[in-house]
């Protein structure tokens, strides 16, 4: 059998017995799952090829399932991701209920990316497209004991608004262009924006709603801060970028054509990536909760992988696929380190713990080159990206001021990534947070693989810019020249960035070094409440540390933004929706002869019309 | 003995004077008998099937009375789908009303299972005849049989839900008698096959006319709106597996016989648009009305409501795909309500509180019965890889390949709808705090059985769905001919 | 409906009008007791109208001028092309048998209606609505 269709039964079939194996023996269910996905990702890097097809025939229609070097950079994250997160999930979810049914439906969630990545044909994208969506939303509402309707029924709402919109997409390309299969659709111009414009545009929405962009993000805050951590992981690392997927793949006509219809929808789904980044990361500010900020920020940095795929040039989609593998590797670990903080000391909520940094010294790491990361600094990963797209936007596309948008959106950043650093673990020590113990192993080891992916892509980006040029090439576009080491933009300047690694690793430990050498004699080991307050004496019980709105001038400054509260337009439209459906339902009566009178002024109707109606 | 097609009718019929006679000699007859039947009903659909698929129609006349001037049954890949359809979900049915306690206020359980076997005949019946009258005939035996059912329990609620359906239902049968009047005299049969054959020399205004009749108690029959005002308390109101019985049998039959007499006997131009507009509007109304509901099983009822809109959006469509995805839907609905009503009973049974509340976090008490439930509204929503998903795609593709951009958002939106109801419901059930009083009420073994069948069908459909499809595509192409019906009855 | 007049033109003979007449009244004023009486009785007699109605109405469709009943009997075996239509009387047996089945039926629920809401009023009979 196919290699393909091999992962496929394996991740299935281990969700099932996983499922059941809980009945039998809780501890069974997290190493069955873990061995589950080990042996799927196993298999697929071993076995798997680049041009393996599976064709067959489903009720009428052909499916085929390929694999291609696109979807190939794709399952880099989606099973890399998810394997580590299994194997943090392992500790993290021990001891809580219904492990059965979280591992099946993480299993299945699993096995619907993988099948979205590989589909080859538009029912099976749409078939593992809705499976993923909903063993996801079983997900979403594992966590809630009373308020379901505001969460997971938001979250579904939003993805089925986006899967119909697909589907309808769908039955459409089959109408006008006689096929199911992605790869004649665009050979055809499906998905180009000259005719039939509302099939790219539904395509968009379904894929978009998925990136959480704006204004149908609504789902992401909640959705991703009130699932499991090691869900969330996967959540916004690996499910968002099945969005982005969709969409580089639904932009290809129009990257390789540069037809003057999809322009327009370029410079839409730009600034629509630039308004997400922006209000993003504002929210994210004015969060309290770790869980929410962080869920904020995830929607921000997915408006900066989108604003990279509009620009529709190489360097654009470049940035945009190095982000998401980026994105993936560094969110994926500050999810991690917030359901390590969670799991250990009980609450995420930064007002109420701080100065963690001693407890928890590896998690700090984890956090800190994260953090590092997502600010786009030096020599870590991050930068490569922001990089990236702020050249494909200033020299490619003549977005000046989307550039400034999404400048002004990456150093906000560096506020909300301060914010939670500082908030978790630095700060003054609490008195309740005395007692907590560092994360287990089982937790650590993720974490720490995914801060080595951050740091490795600072030093060599070309690891990531490989498959993703193959991956280009597989959309279409010529070869895209890269190296291993460095960055060079159009003007011929190289940046050489192992030279930078070297340099400041070179410079860190010099530093580190003198100071130490040089003040052996002055120095002496303090407590963190010293270093926090600097030698100057304070009482016990006073709190130093500023953790209430903490970012008030700047809530002061940009009250505007605020204002326009997506969450609330959207539920005023649900209430109202409820309100009207309420106002519908009277016609039920519950009296007998009413319903008698129905029928006969419908028959009278149809009497007296009934040469308009049937003729 | 030769299996021929009346013995569908007469099976049951037989059945349900039989269990009168023997309860009085052994106690349990009256709970065995009707599953022996069913078993025969389905030994006879896979024993004629391969005929009929193989001959194209199976035609029988009664007593010898050649058509068109007896009665003739027919089998054709349509309606012999639909009776082994029927036979097997009532075969599941009564496996999971086997041990059945009518409890409370109840009669015995010999009246509920007479009335039974006569309503599952009556229906059959329905399905099968060649004939204006005995169609008549036949839904009036559905027709009381169920007014019947839907007041066993002797509380208040089931005498006023069944006294609304004599109601409505009394008018279908005077309206149909007038359609079959007006036919009777401008056609001189009573004969399907035959007025179809004379239906082009009728003047229009007459043909229409009678359509128009037939539409109207046909449409109560079928739970068109705005005649489906019953519906809704007929199915909340009946015991669980006439619940379950009126969703997968009665509704087919209702929707064969509208279905037929508007394809097979009319040839009158805009019942397809008339068919797409008035399933539409059913659809809305009922799915609208679903997510307001605070009693379960009355949401489940106007869930059915909401299917039945869509089935007839697909057969105003018309075309080949159409057809096969209304049928496949028929078949569908058949199966997922039935096993809705099943495992909803369970949860109804097992709590006290009657209205959804009761149903917070059943599922540590039911986790089995919990997973079907949950599965089938997935199911039902049309969630891949159940079967669900098929008919839906196909219908939209059909819908598709008419450009009709409108109908098909339509029909999503009500899909989202319909999502937003269901998924509740499974998150109730999941993950709220069980705070009810209850008792415990176990599922037996036979429920379990039989609950279990329908949904391994659901999901071995869902992942191959190959398997019928080809029984499917002969049913729809039987239906659309309508020259070989004629031919192949009247010869 | 000018075709309805037309063939009350064609029959002149002053009986069929009547019969024809009669019935249609008759559905009419089963239909004003089901639809506007609020007494449940008042209800189930408009029903039980209605049936006596359409079932005149079909034995007078089946009227052939000058026709004979519709029996052999010892003979009279040739009588055949000069009886009325007996399909039509053979639809209407079966119409009265059904409607006295649900008549009998309408009765008792309105019998266990009356006990448990003390009232035969059908508006007052809607505890299921919505």
């Amino acid at each position: 059998m196919n290699t393909l269709t091999i992962i496929l039964l394996i991740l299935t079939i281990g969700a099932a017995f996983t499922y059941f194996i809980n009945a039998v023996n809780h501890k069974l269910t997290a190493i069955s799952a873990f061995v589950t996905i080990t042996i799927a990702t196993g298999y697929f890097f071993g076995l798997a090829e680049l041009g393996d097809q599976f064709k067959f025939a489903l009720g009428d229609f052909s499916m085929q399932w390929g694999l291609n070097a696109f979807s190939y950079y794709f399952i880099y994250i989606v099973l890399g991701l998810s394997w580590l997160a299994l194997l943090y999930s392992i500790a993290y979810m021990e001891g809580k209920a219904r492990l059965g049914y979280y591992y099946g439906a993480f299993l299945l969630t699993i096995a619907g990316m993988f099948g979205v990545v590989i589909s080859q044909d538009f029912i099976s994208l749409f078939i593992f497209w809705e499976i993923m969506t909903w063993a996801s939303f079983l997900l979403v509402i594992y966590n809630y004991y009373y308020n379901i309707k505001t969460e997971g029924m938001k979250y579904m709402i939003f993805s089925a608004i986006g899967a119909y919109a697909m589907l309808t997409a769908i039955v459409f390309i089959h109408h006008y262009y006689g096929t199911f299969l992605i790869g004649e659709a665009l050979s055809k111009g499906a998905f180009s924006f000259n005719q039939h414009i509302f099939i790219p545009i539904f395509l968009l929405l379904g894929f978009g709603i998925k990136a959480a962009v704006m204004p149908f993000h609504v789902w992401a805050p909640g959705a991703y801060a009130k699932t499991p951590m090691s869900f969330t992981a996967v959540f916004s690392g690996a499910l968002s970028k099945m969005g982005i997927f969709g969409i580089a793949l639904v932009f290809s006509t129009y990257y390789i054509t540069h037809n003057a219809g999809g322009f327009i929808a370029s410079q839409i789904l730009a600034w629509m990536g630039g308004i997400t980044a922006v209000m993003g990361t504002i929210y994210a500010l004015i969060q309290t909760d770790a869980k929410r900020l962080l869920a904020y920020s995830s929607v921000a940095q997915l408006g900066y992988i989108v604003v990279g795929l509009s620009t529709g040039t190489k360097l654009g989609i470049m940035a945009a696929l190095y982000l998401a593998v980026l994105h993936a590797a560094f969110k994926g670990a500050l999810f991690m380190v917030a359901g390590a903080v969670e799991k250990q000391a009980g609450t995420t909520d930064m007002t109420k713990i701080s100065g963690l940094i001693k407890r928890m010294p590896w998690t700090f790491l984890v956090a800190l080159i994260s953090i590092i990361t997502l600010a786009g600094v030096p020599p870590l990963g991050g930068f490569v990206g922001k990089w990236l797209i702020y050249e494909a936007l200033i020299t490619e596309s003549n977005n000046y001021f989307l550039a400034i948008v999404i400048f002004f959106s990456s150093t906000a950043a560096f506020l909300y990534s301060y914010r939670f650093l500082f908030g978790l673990f630095l700060g003054q020590e609490e008195e309740e947070t005395k007692d907590v113990k560092e994360a287990p192993v089982t937790m650590l080891i993720p974490m720490l693989m995914l801060s080595f992916v951050s740091i490795i892509t600072g030093v060599m980006p070309g690891l990531v810019f490989n498959p993703a040029a193959k991956a280009m090439n597989a959309l279409g576009f010529a070869d895209t020249n890269w190296d291993m080491t460095s960055l060079s933009n159009i003007w011929g300047n190289t940046t050489d960035l192992s030279l930078i690694g070297i340099f400041i690793i070179i410079v860190f430990i010099l530093g580190f070094a003198v100071l130490t050498l040089k003040g052996r004699k002055k120095t002496k080991s303090v407590g963190t409440k010293d270093i926090s307050s600097s030698g100057e004496l304070w009482k016990e019980g006073e709190n130093w540390t500023f953790q209430q709105d903490f970012f008030k001038p700047f809530q002061r400054a940009a009250a505007p933004l605020y204002k326009f509260d997506m969450d609330k337009i959207w539920s005023d439209m649900g209430n109202a929706l409820e309100a009207f459906f309420g106002f519908f339902r009277k016609v039920y009566t519950g009296n007998g002869q009413t319903y008698a009178i129905y029928v006969i002024a419908f028959l009278a109707i149809l009497l007296i019309f009934k040469d308009y109606i049937f003729n | 003995m030769v299996i021929s097609p009346v013995h569908y009718i007469v099976a049951p019929l037989l059945a349900a004077f039989a269990i009168a006679l023997l309860s009085k000699i052994y106690k349990n007859a009256a709970r065995i008998v009707p599953g022996i039947v069913l078993f025969y009903n389905i030994v006879i659909s896979l024993v004629l099937m391969p005929q009929v698929l193989e001959k194209g129609m199976i035609s029988e006349v009664i007593a010898g009375w050649e058509a068109p001037w007896g009665i003739n049954l027919v089998l054709t890949p349509f309606s012999g789908f639909l009776t082994t359809a029927v036979s097997v979900i009532g075969f599941a049915i009564w496996l999971y009303g086997y041990k059945f306690k009518v409890r409370l206020q109840g009669g015995e359980v010999k009246y509920y299972e007479i009335l039974q076997m006569m309503m599952i005949a009556g229906s059959l019946g329905v399905i099968i005849t060649g004939d204006l009258f005995n169609m008549f005939v036949f839904i009036e035996i559905v027709g009381i049989t169920a007014y019947s059912l839907t007041a066993f329990y002797r509380g208040r609620d089931g005498a006023e839900a069944s006294f609304k359906y004599l109601l409505i239902g009394s008018l279908a049968s005077i309206f149909l008698l007038m359609g079959i009047l007006i036919i009777y005299t401008q056609t001189g049969s009573l004969n399907m096959a035959q007025i179809a054959e004379r239906m082009p020399m009728v003047p229009q205004t007459m043909k229409v006319t009678a359509l128009i009749f037939f539409l109207i108690a046909l449409g109560i029959e079928a739970e068109m709106f705005p005649m489906n005002g019953w519906a809704p308390d007929a199915y909340s109101q009946a015991p669980s597996p006439t619940s379950a019985v009126f969703a997968a049998v009665v509704s087919v039959a209702g929707v064969y016989a509208l279905i037929r007499v508007t394809f097979t006997v009319f040839d009158v131009e805009g019942v397809h648009q008339y068919l797409i507009v008035m399933g539409f509007v059913t659809m809305l109304v009922a799915e609208i009305s679903a997510v307001a509901q605070v009693n379960l099983k009355r949401m489940l009822a106007y869930s059915s409501l909401g299917q039945m809109g869509l089935v007839l959006i697909a057969f105003g469509i018309g075309s080949h795909l159409a057809v096969f995805g209304a049928i496949f839907l028929m078949l569908n609905h058949a199966v997922i309500k039935a096993l809705l009503f099943m495992s909803g009973s369970y949860f109804i049974y097992n709590s006290d509180d009657k209205r959804l509340i009761g149903l917070n976090g059943i599922h540590k008490r039911l986790p089995f019965v919990s997973a079907i439930f949950s599965i089938a509204a997935f199911a039902i929503i049309g969630f891949p890889p159940f079967s669900g998903f098929w008919s839906k795609f196909y219908i939209l593709i059909a819908a598709g390949d008419e450009n009709m951009i409108f109908l098909i958002i339509g029909i999503l939106m009500v899909t989202i709808i319909e999502l937003v109801y269901y998924l509740r419901t499974v998150a109730r059930i999941y993950f709220y705090k069980d705070e009810v009083e209850h008792t415990e009420h176990k599922p037996s073994i036979n429920a379990i059985v039989a609950m279990s069948f329908l949904t391994l069908f659901i999901i071995v459909i869902g992942i191959y769905p190959n398997l019928i499809t080809g029984y499917l595509h002969q049913a729809a192409d039987s239906l659309l001919d309508k020259a070989s019906y004629i031919q192949h009855i009247l010869k | 409906m000018m075709e309805f007049s037309e063939i009350f033109f064609k029959y002149k003979d002053l009986i069929t009008v009547a019969v024809y007449g009669t019935a249609i009244m008759l559905i009419i004023i089963g239909l004003y007791g089901v639809l506007l009486k609020k007494h449940l009785v008042k209800i189930a007699i408009g029903l039980t109208i209605m049936d006596s109605g359409i079932n005149l109405l079909f034995v007078a469709v089946g009227y052939i001028q000058n026709g004979t009943a519709p029996i052999f009997s010892p003979g009279h075996e040739g009588d055949a092309i000069r009886m009325v239509d007996p399909v039509p009387q053979a639809l209407v047996l079966t119409a009265i048998v059904i409607g006295f089945a649900v008549t009998a039926l309408a009765l008792s629920l309105i019998i266990r209606l009356y006990k448990h809401h003390h009232t035969a009023n059908i508006d007052q009979i809607n505890s299921l609505k919505w």
